[in-house]
């Protein structure tokens, strides 16, 4: 490596100091650490709170001893009590869940039914605009196809008809100038007869 | 009074971008300097003397610090080369330009590894983050005077280093975070 002097070291140094990460590298890495520190902190409180020191406070010590109480309690009166009657008891029980399931199932699902009903007219309803939309549009494009076919046909038909009469038209003028031609041709041969004729007429009467 | 959590949010929401910047310029790269930042707080929550620490800016800088450089000597210990290292945060050069000044500034920081660890973060703390004096001496405890002192020692240090043909790539001396 080259000496390096001090002016040089400063140099670089400021380069170094003036690098400055981007705001959204400075965000990216702030909000991720911030994310692990709230996440580990969690993570701590869901270890859960130590119930057995609570347990020291004589407040607390009562509370157990109440429940201890009652349980042993609500114990012997279970067992000191006669039996029950299952079978009538498992009737009424089931005469009661029928009722209020029922009542419940009514209540419950009879709104859910007529939103479901409703939606279902407002679906059905526009299923068949869609159909009937997409039914015109088909029909509008049959008819357009077919009526435009019909025009054709009938600008051909009228094509072929001028085109018959123009025929049929040049054929009489054919015919008339050749009947014409005819007779000029006879009224030509004819005058050359009477011209013969008047000539030999003269020349008798001259003799 | 706030618990160590509390304590550290704190510090995220006050010192969190300047750390980063630090640790960015530290290795010259965002993304490790983002996982050197997670690591950092997470070494700071863990550890057991947080709420002995008077003043938990400075422990934290300090510590951000020497993550930053064991995070350069473990890079050379896998040749790291130039190529693999991603942009810094350069102005507008050529990409020659931008190369050398890179190299310049890996030699640089490779000099102030070896610069021994209380005087290394002076010099990080002036020449670096661009404290003042009188900054430097409040957050360490010292008198300006000896945070000058130490800061000249460091140069001088620095100079040789540079000057001499061991660039510092034995990576000699090694220094744990403080937790």
């Amino acid at each position: 490596m080259s000496k390096i002097d001090e002016n040089q070291i400063r140099r670089r140094l400021k380069t170094l100091s003036q690098i400055e990460p981007t705001s959204e590298a400075t965000d990216r890495a702030m909000e991720r650490v911030r994310a692990a520190l709230v996440g580990k902190q969690q993570k701590r409180g869901s270890k859960g709170t130590r119930v057995w020191p609570l347990m020291k406070s004589p407040i607390a010590k009562l509370a157990a001893a109440a429940v201890l109480m009652i349980g042993l309690g609500y114990a012997v009166g279970r067992l000191s009590a006669p039996a029950p009657d299952m079978d009538q008891l498992r009737s009424a029980l089931e005469t009661s869940l029928k009722s209020s399931l029922a009542e419940e199932m009514n209540r419950r699902w009879q709104p859910v039914f007529a939103a479901g009903c409703v939606q279902l007219k407002n679906e059905l309803r526009q299923q068949v605009r869609r159909d009937l939309t997409e039914f015109a549009d088909q029909i509008l494009a049959a008819s357009g196809t077919l009526t435009e076919q019909r025009l054709i046909q009938l600008i051909e038909l009228i094509e072929a008809t001028r085109a018959r009469d123009r025929r049929q038209v040049a054929a009489a003028f054919e015919t008339i100038e050749f009947s014409r031609l005819q007779d000029k041709s006879q009224l030509g041969k004819d005058l050359v007869a009477l011209a013969a004729r008047t000539d030999k007429l003269l020349d008798t009467k001259e003799n | 009074m706030k618990n160590g959590h509390g304590k550290l949010l704190e510090l995220l929401e006050k010192s969190g971008a300047a750390l980063y910047a630090l640790l960015t310029r530290l290795t010259l790269r965002e993304d490790v300097a983002e996982e050197l930042m997670q690591e950092l707080f997470i070494k700071l929550s863990n550890s057991s003397e947080l709420d002995k620490v008077k003043n938990l800016g400075a422990y934290a800088r300090r510590a951000a610090i020497n993550l930053a450089f064991d995070w350069r000597r473990s890079q050379k210990r896998n040749v790291l080369g130039l190529d693999r290292l991603n942009e810094p945060a350069s102005n507008e050069k050529s990409p020659l330009a931008k190369l050398v000044q890179k190299e310049e500034l890996q030699e640089i920081l490779n000099a102030i590894e070896q610069i021994n660890t209380p005087a290394r973060e002076v010099f990080v703390m002036r020449y670096i983050q661009q404290e003042s004096y009188d900054d430097i001496a409040e957050q360490l405890g010292k008198t300006p005077h000896q945070a000058r002192a130490l800061c000249s020692r460091a140069m001088s240090n620095l100079r040789n280093i540079l000057g001499s043909n061991n660039s510092g790539l034995s990576g000699k001396e090694t220094y744990n975070v403080e937790d």
